[in-house]
Formats: C-alpha cells, structure tokens, sequence
C-alpha cells in the first residue's frame, strides 16, 4: 500500500500529488515535465516530500511537519530507473543478484535466482558480460529483474519499457505483470506510452500540466 | 595537413626540444655517473638496505595513513557544502606548495618534544616521541603526500554519477555498503593513482624529514637523505641509489600512463 498526499518538490518544479495505491499496478500517464520521475523518486526517498505525508505498506515515511524522513535504504522499494542505473563494473548477473546479497542471500543462491529470473526475461544469455557492454533492451530487462528479484514491498517502474523492441514488448510486458501479481504488492509504472501503460496497469492515473 | 592549429611554427619546436633535453640532461647525467661494474654492491651495502628499508617502510605507512585521513577530507571536500570549505580545501593544499624544510619546522611546532603542541601531551601521556624516530618519518612523509591523494579523491568522487549510489540505496545498500560496494568500485581508479603519486611523493621526501625526524643511519635516514649523505662519502653509493629511486619513479609513470600519459597523448 502506497498512500501519498502531499508536495513534490524538485528545484523549480512543484505539484501536489493525492495518490492512494493498494495491491494493483497504478500507471502514471502524462506528458514530459509533470513529475512523473519526481513522484517516483519521491516515493523511493531519493528525494523528500515540501509538505503532507507519505507512508509505504502503513509505515509513514515521509512527514516533513512531523519531521519524518525514513532513509531510502529502509523503504524495502524495487525501483527501475529510467536509465537503468545498471552497476557498470558489474556484469549483468551480478546486478541483477545486488538486492539478494543485500539482504545476506549467499553469493551462489544470490546468483542462481537471479540467473532464473533472467530466464524469464530472455537475458540470461547475457548474464557474464559487463552492463556497458548490454543493447539498451537487455539493459532494461536487467534492470527490471533487478527491480523485482528481491521481493520488495513496493515497485516503482520509471518507463520500464522504453528501451523494448516492439517484438519482445509483449512478452516483457506479461513478465512484468505476472511477477508483480505473484508478489502482490503496490506497483507504480510511469510511462508516456499510454498503450503500455493500458496492457500492464489495473488503473491508470492521468497528470495534465 | 593546411589547418592552421596544426602547423608548428619552428621556434615552437626548438623551445620544445631544449625544454625536452633540459629535463633529460640530468637523468642522461646519473646515468653516466652510475659505476655499473659496482651498482650491486652499491645497493647492496648495510647503509643503503637500512635507508631503502625506512624509505620503503615509511612511504607505505604514509601513504596508509594518509589515505585513512585523505579519503574523509576528499569526500568532504567533493560533496558537502560546509562554511570554511574553501579554507579547508586551501589548508590541504598548503603542503603541496609549502617550502618541505618549512614543512619540516611547521611539525616541530605542532609535535616537537619540548615546544611542540602535542609533543610534549603525546610524550607524557603515552610515551611516543615523534621527533627523530621513524614515527616521525612516517608523519614527515604523511604530511607532503596527503594532498597528492586528497586531490585525486576529489576529482574522482566528483566524477562519478551519484545515480549508481542511489540504486544502491533504493536497494537496501546502507551507507558503508554502498561505499565498500558501489562508490570505491567506482573510484578505483583514482585510488589507485593517487595512491601511487602519494607514494612517490613520501618515497621522495627529504626537506621535512631531515627537519623533522633527522637524518640518523638505521633508524631515520630514508633513501633520500642517504643519498644526499653519501654525496660526500660516497658518491658512488650516492649515484647507485639515486638510480634506483629514478628507477622506481619512472615505474610510478609506466603504472600511470594510462591515466595521464596516455590521455595526454590522445
């Protein structure tokens, strides 16, 4: 559950946003520049509310009146960023088993899950090589297992398909969705591809400047 | 061929040799004085093993030490905002273009026996002199080398994208694995590089050494201060080490050549 009413606030740009997310896939629509990336950054607690609350899975998290700020390291959130932010000195296993030996996993079972789940997004061919040397596609898929491989209480997918030939789109599309529903948990996809957005979200918010 | 920026005018090529032979004339000098018959011996000899084992030593202890002190002033330095950042960051510098003998004597008054600040709380309260011993040595070196490495620090915390650390965060990656794991992975080759140059620049030390721990065979006396010592005694052993040091520098500039000589050239 993610429940967010309140300021978002990132050097010039301001809006208040009153979002209510249970156990569903929200998707985010709207042009460039309306703080879609802001919300989710917002959320992951890489950047902090101007005013009201917020509160993941009925923790509050972020209350600037009440002076509440929880470090982002203990939201327990998958993110997948925009430009996939994939460790470049590590190959794609290793990013994509990060979040595990975050959480103590042994390196080998760490790097057997992650391998399965790379499997299902068609990336495990590319496991051994180094993230720099990954095609935009294979990039973000890394990038989504990584989101999703840790179990994580709350998933934000910052235009998760962007980089997607139109040929796996689909099928990427279905891992996602299915993933998300075996985890259960809230889910926010931000994209400007309305398409995209109606085949993976349960609802879809609308933002106008 | 005809672009304008790409033809050197002629005096620009000979100001650019004379400046070439300028600096290899005396290395080209060394290397003739050295007795190659006897260079062994030379190295080889109690006085020179002692000064090349302090000098090793010390230079490693330095360059430690002045990681552990350099690598919180440099991320500091690279990402806070702080009042008095600009004089900190000039206070880290100072040693940089300071006289070393200044250098030497500025020690003295911070940890000198009798009149030193600390000197004399460090002798009595748990019994370390730092003058005239190889401590001292250690701090004499610590000193000149830090900046080398809080410089290369900076630059390369202020390189690297934060986004990756973030990741990290959002992750779960709290703040020393996210260091240990993402931020010096990240950093390693700044690291690296001034880890060299402030090796290479403790290894090289002499004027806040001499000043500062003395100049005593077996116990102060760096490779250096040997070298400067046996000048008079003997020069032959001063020419076999001072090739040895030139030695050593010119494979700190081979380990660096990707970093700087090689981006020069490209």
């Amino acid at each position: 559950m993610i429940s967010l009413h309140g300021t978002v606030a990132v050097g010039e740009f301001s809006r208040h946003f009153s979002l209510e997310v249970g156990s569903e896939i929200v998707g985010v629509f709207g042009a460039n520049g309306i703080g879609k990336t802001s919300l989710l950054r917002t959320i992951a607690g890489l950047c902090t509310l101007n005013d009201g609350e917020l509160s993941v899975n009925g923790v509050l998290v972020d209350a600037p009146a009440k002076d509440m700020y929880v470090l982002p390291e203990l939201r327990n959130i998958g993110m997948v960023f925009q430009d996939h932010s994939l460790f470049p000195f590590m190959t794609a296993l290793e990013n994509a088993a990060f979040p595990l030996t975050l959480r103590g996993m042994k390196r080998s079972a760490a790097r057997m899950l992650a391998n399965e789940m790379m499997e299902q997004f068609g990336v495990a061919h590319v496991a051994e090589q180094l993230a720099p040397t990954l095609s935009g596609g294979q990039s973000q898929r890394v990038a989504i297992v990584r989101a999703l491989v840790g179990a994580p209480q709350a998933v934000l997918l910052d235009e998760p398909l962007s980089a997607i030939d139109d040929e796996s789109r689909e099928s990427v599309r279905n891992q996602i969705r299915e993933h998300l529903d075996g985890l259960g948990v809230s889910a926010i996809v931000v994209s400007h591809d309305r398409a995209d957005l109606d085949h993976l979200c349960t609802r879809i918010e609308n933002y106008t400047r | 061929m005809n672009n304008v920026s790409s033809r050197t005018p002629r005096f620009v090529r000979i100001g650019a040799l004379i400046g070439v032979v300028f600096l290899a004339l005396p290395i080209v000098g060394l290397l003739k004085r050295v007795a190659w018959s006897t260079l062994w011996g030379q190295l080889t000899d109690v006085a020179t093993r002692d000064a090349l084992r302090i000098s090793l030593y010390a230079s490693v202890c330095a360059t430690l030490l002045a990681l552990v002190l350099g690598l919180p002033l440099a991320w500091c330095l690279a990402r806070m905002q702080f009042t008095g950042r600009r004089f900190v960051r000039a206070l880290v510098l100072l040693p940089m273009v300071l006289p070393p003998v200044v250098g030497g004597v500025a020690l003295l008054g911070a940890y000198g026996k009798t009149s030193g600040l600390l000197g004399g709380v460090l002798e009595s309260l748990f019994g370390i002199q730092l003058t005239y011993s190889l401590s001292g040595v250690i701090i004499a070196e610590t000193f000149v080398a830090l900046p080398f490495l809080v410089l290369a620090l900076e630059g390369g915390l202020r390189s690297i994208d934060t986004k990756y650390e973030e990741a990290a965060a959002v992750m779960g990656a709290k703040d020393l694995t996210r260091f240990m794991r993402v931020t010096l992975p990240l950093l390693k080759p700044s690291l690296v590089a001034g880890l060299m140059l402030a090796w290479a620049r403790a290894l090289g030390e002499f004027g806040a050494t001499i000043t500062f721990a003395g100049n005593i065979q077996g116990r102060t006396q760096t490779a250096p201060l040997a070298v400067y010592t046996m000048l008079e005694s003997n020069p032959e052993g001063a020419y076999a080490l001072s090739f040895l040091l030139v030695a050593i520098c010119v494979g700190v500039l081979v380990g660096l050549r990707d970093r700087w000589i090689g981006g020069a050239s490209q």
